[in-house]
């Protein structure tokens, strides 16, 4: 066969397998649960449930045992954050404590007898807060506020005491504060709980819906097939890798709208951060979902049934994301468990978006992760060949015996 | 109880734990997942809190002062100096590339202002991309930056004669001083573990009713399976679900066990009462997983519909956002989860060991799911039957 010809026929096989591939994807409910509803849906559901970036009042009890102008001032500006707010008042701390029981409240602050007293001596006076820590947020936000409030009464009083003892002006600053400074936060200004961890979700969201996605797709061919392995001889003639590419392109093709609208008309839907450029993300995308493909093109071949999949690799997405190395920072993951995390293209999918989409790092900042995809892509297609090899092998070894036992009765 | 019932209910028993070990799945969704789950978090969170993360420093001025103030920094617990950048650009590339995520920057002349009254402002910027990194290492570079502010300042009142009462009442009128109820490390993994755990728990237990359930109906060995049961749904679901209660309140009793006693995480209250949270856990999920294939008795889409619920079960647990600060109506869904239920009480004992009586409203909800499969009993039956649903 001459050369053009025989590029002819093997793109018409790719084709051919292209048309098979969507048509039962499209004819199978679960399938387009999977790979419709899946990532269209999760990102909008995750981004309203965490849609309020910060705590907004949480309610705080207070225990003002000086009732003094002082402590009333200090727990009026309690109040007037935009964190928390001083819903109710009690006389002693047990008081306090049950209603903090019923999760009415979930602080209280608590003001000493001598508070005013101690302020007008030049003494120093403690004001103590207690925290629910049942969540890390109620802890962080309380905490920040009741501080911010104490530190700007006291750095008032400073200079006053200064006067008192003689230092005004420019050396009672001095004192006050010799070195001031300042904390800048960069990329996520508010602190915002659904600017940190949406980005993560939202590549998480489209790994897992892709695998489990293909998983499905595998596990129903082969229930389907006479001879229940993955790839029927007789349908592909065209050889592992025709059929191969002709699917991974298939799944490209259903996937490149899902990550642009996810990673990148999301955050702009939602208001989290995108100061990144879609082309590096979209350039990005490219080798992740080509990794994500054939990755689970590999893993699908050890699925039997159509809901194995989903029964046996649910559980995780949720590891994903703390693989991923976002929420608990990625240096103080240990050697093992990295080494682990590296090897699902989902890993460096995240870190590489969070750090282009939120932080603006453009491809050269990434470059670690941009290759390590890369060579995921190439060694998770060649193990996929393999794979698929073996499978093909399996069938028509099986057909042979068939066969025979045909003959033979 | 008939007599007929009892003999339904253990035939139904027999035949679920052959089905058990005539498949791999059963085995791996069980223990295997379970035992990965535990290993994985016991070990990936095994530090507590996270130490030592890397900063970057750009000290333009290189003086005694600035390199005591970098000394003092790399002595915190949170933050570790890993590279010298020349520049604010420099330093703001390499935050980006993620191998930083803080660098304080020390100007020129820093020194020699802060000598002469000319108060130098110290900067640093924190990455807060990475939140959990950001806030705490910025904890720890405000503290350090306050301190080396107020040993300036005893310097300064001391050398004016004042006493030390006096300097302290000057340095910090007023102090703050914050108690975590219940916890008192602040430890990161305590948060995590104590939802995590359960939460996969809940998640394997639903998968693992829809899954034994509809895999009859795709096998079309539902009506064999009612028929054995005696035509009895009460005992042909009890019969098959037993076995799955007694697994995964072991492995569940095991995750307890792991959390209060291995990790000693705070318990203030009985190790009972957790005990019975994680037994109320495994029915109470089981009974929604029910529900999901009762809703459709087709294999795939309850196990997906399981599995979504059980992975949302985390988020409405309570611990990662508080409910009551998601969107309106919120607050009513979450109740429709088990682990919401169970995550309460844990709150309640385990960590802030109060009396019994404020918990018992959740056992008794957690007790409450247990009325939802009498309402898909005709239904799973019916289809059991006539087996008229589509196996894919």
């Amino acid at each position: 066969m001459p050369w053009h010809k025989k590029i002819i026929s093997i793109l018409k096989d790719i084709l051919n397998v292209l048309k098979i591939e969507f048509k039962t994807m499209f004819k199978d409910r679960g399938v387009v649960i999977m790979f419709v509803l899946g990532p269209l849906a999760y990102p909008i559901l995750y981004c309203s449930l965490y849609k309020n970036e910060t705590l907004i009042d949480v309610p705080v009890a207070a225990v003002d045992c000086s009732r003094s102008p002082q402590s009333r001032e200090l727990l009026r500006h309690m109040d007037a954050t935009q964190n928390i707010a001083v819903t109710s008042r009690y006389s002693t701390l047990a008081e306090a404590k049950d209603a903090y029981n019923k999760k009415e409240v979930h602080g209280v602050v608590y003001i000493p007898a001598d508070f005013s007293k101690k302020l007008s001596t030049g003494d120093q006076t403690t004001v103590s807060i207690y925290c629910d820590i049942s969540s890390f947020m109620y802890y962080r936000i309380i905490n920040q506020a009741c501080t911010n409030c104490v530190l700007s009464m006291s750095n008032h009083i400073q200079l006053e005491r200064l006067n008192a003892n003689g230092i005004t002006g420019e050396s009672a600053n001095m004192i006050a504060s010799p070195i001031p400074y300042n904390g800048v936060i960069l990329y996520n200004e508010g602190a915002g709980f659904a600017s940190f961890l949406m980005p993560v979700i939202l590549v998480i969201i489209l790994f897992q819906t892709l695998f489990l996605g293909i998983g499905m797709i595998a596990g129903t061919s082969r229930e389907e097939n006479r001879f229940h392995v993955l790839v029927s001889s007789s349908v592909h003639r065209g050889g592992t890798v025709r059929v191969i590419i002709g699917k991974s392109i298939c799944y490209f093709l259903m996937y490149a709208p899902w990550a642009f609208y996810a990673l990148e008309l999301i955050p702009r839907i939602f208001n989290l951060p995108h100061i990144g450029i879609a082309f590096d993300v979209m350039m990005l995308m490219i080798p992740f979902l080509l990794a994500t493909i054939f990755f689970s093109m590999t893993v699908s071949v050890f699925i039997p049934n159509r809901e194995t999949g989903i029964v046996i690799f649910m559980f995780m997405s949720l590891i994903l994301v703390f693989l991923s190395g976002v929420s608990w920072p990625q240096s103080n993951i240990n050697g093992f468990w990295k080494t682990f995390a590296w090897m699902y293209p989902s890993t460096s999918g995240v870190q590489a978006y969070v750090k282009i989409n939120t932080t603006g790092a453009d491809l050269r900042h990434v470059s670690f992760e941009y290759i390590s995809l890369w060579i995921q892509t190439s060694v998770y297609f060649a193990t996929t060949c393999w794979a698929y090899h073996w499978q093909i092998k399996k069938t028509s070894k099986k057909q042979l015996k068939a066969q025979i036992d045909t003959v033979s009765i | 109880m008939s007599n007929n019932t009892v003999t339904a209910f253990k035939n139904t028993l027999s035949r679920e734990l052959k089905r058990m070990v005539s498949r791999p799945i059963y085995f791996i969704s069980t223990f295997v997942i379970m035992t990965f789950c535990y290993v994985f978090f016991l070990t990936f969170f095994n530090e507590g809190q996270p130490n030592k993360m890397p900063i970057g420093i750009v000290d333009l001025d290189n003086s005694s002062i600035s390199r005591q103030f970098v000394r003092n920094l790399e002595a915190t617990q949170q933050a570790k100096i890993v590279m010298r950048l020349n520049s604010h650009k420099e330093a703001r590339e390499e935050m980006q590339r993620g191998n930083i995520y803080a660098f304080v920057e020390i100007k020129r002349n820093f020194a020699n202002d802060a000598i002469t009254n000319r108060r130098p402002t110290l900067t640093f910027y924190i990455n807060d991309a990475y939140l959990i990194a950001g806030s705490l290492i910025s904890k720890d570079i405000t503290y350090m930056s306050a301190a080396t502010s107020i040993g300036m300042q005893q310097k300064v009142l001391r050398a004016k004669g004042m006493d030390e009462s006096r300097i302290k009442g000057i340095i910090q009128p007023i102090a703050l001083d914050t108690h975590l109820i219940g916890n008192p490390w602040a430890n990161y993994g305590t948060y995590l573990l104590n939802v995590i755990l359960p939460g996969m728990l809940q998640l394997m237990v639903l998968l693992m009713t829809a899954f034994p359930i509809g895999v009859e109906y795709k096998q079309r060995t539902s009506r064999e399976w009612v028929e054995n049961a005696n035509h009895s749904m009460f005992a042909a679901l009890t019969g098959k679900l037993l076995p799955y209660t007694v697994i995964f309140t072991f492995l569940g009793v095991i995750g307890n066990i792991l959390l209060y006693k291995y990790m000693h995480y705070p318990l203030n209250s009985s190790i009972g009462w957790m005990f019975l949270a994680t037994l109320l856990l495994v029915i109470s999920s089981q009974a929604v997983g029910v529900i999901f294939i009762g809703i459709t008795p087709v294999l795939r889409d309850g196990v997906t519909f399981a599995g979504i619920f059980g992975t949302l079960g985390i988020t409405f647990a309570g611990s990662t956002f508080p409910i009551e600060q998601m969107p309106m109506g919120s607050r009513i869904i979450s109740e429709l989860f088990p682990i919401h239920h169970y995550f309460n009480i844990y709150v309640d004992q385990a960590l802030n060991g109060i009396a019994i009586h404020y918990s018992l409203i959740s056992y008794v909800f957690m007790l409450a799911f247990l009325i939802l499969p009498f309402f898909v009993f005709n239904r799973l039956k019916n289809a059991a039957i006539s087996q008229n649903y589509p196996t894919k």
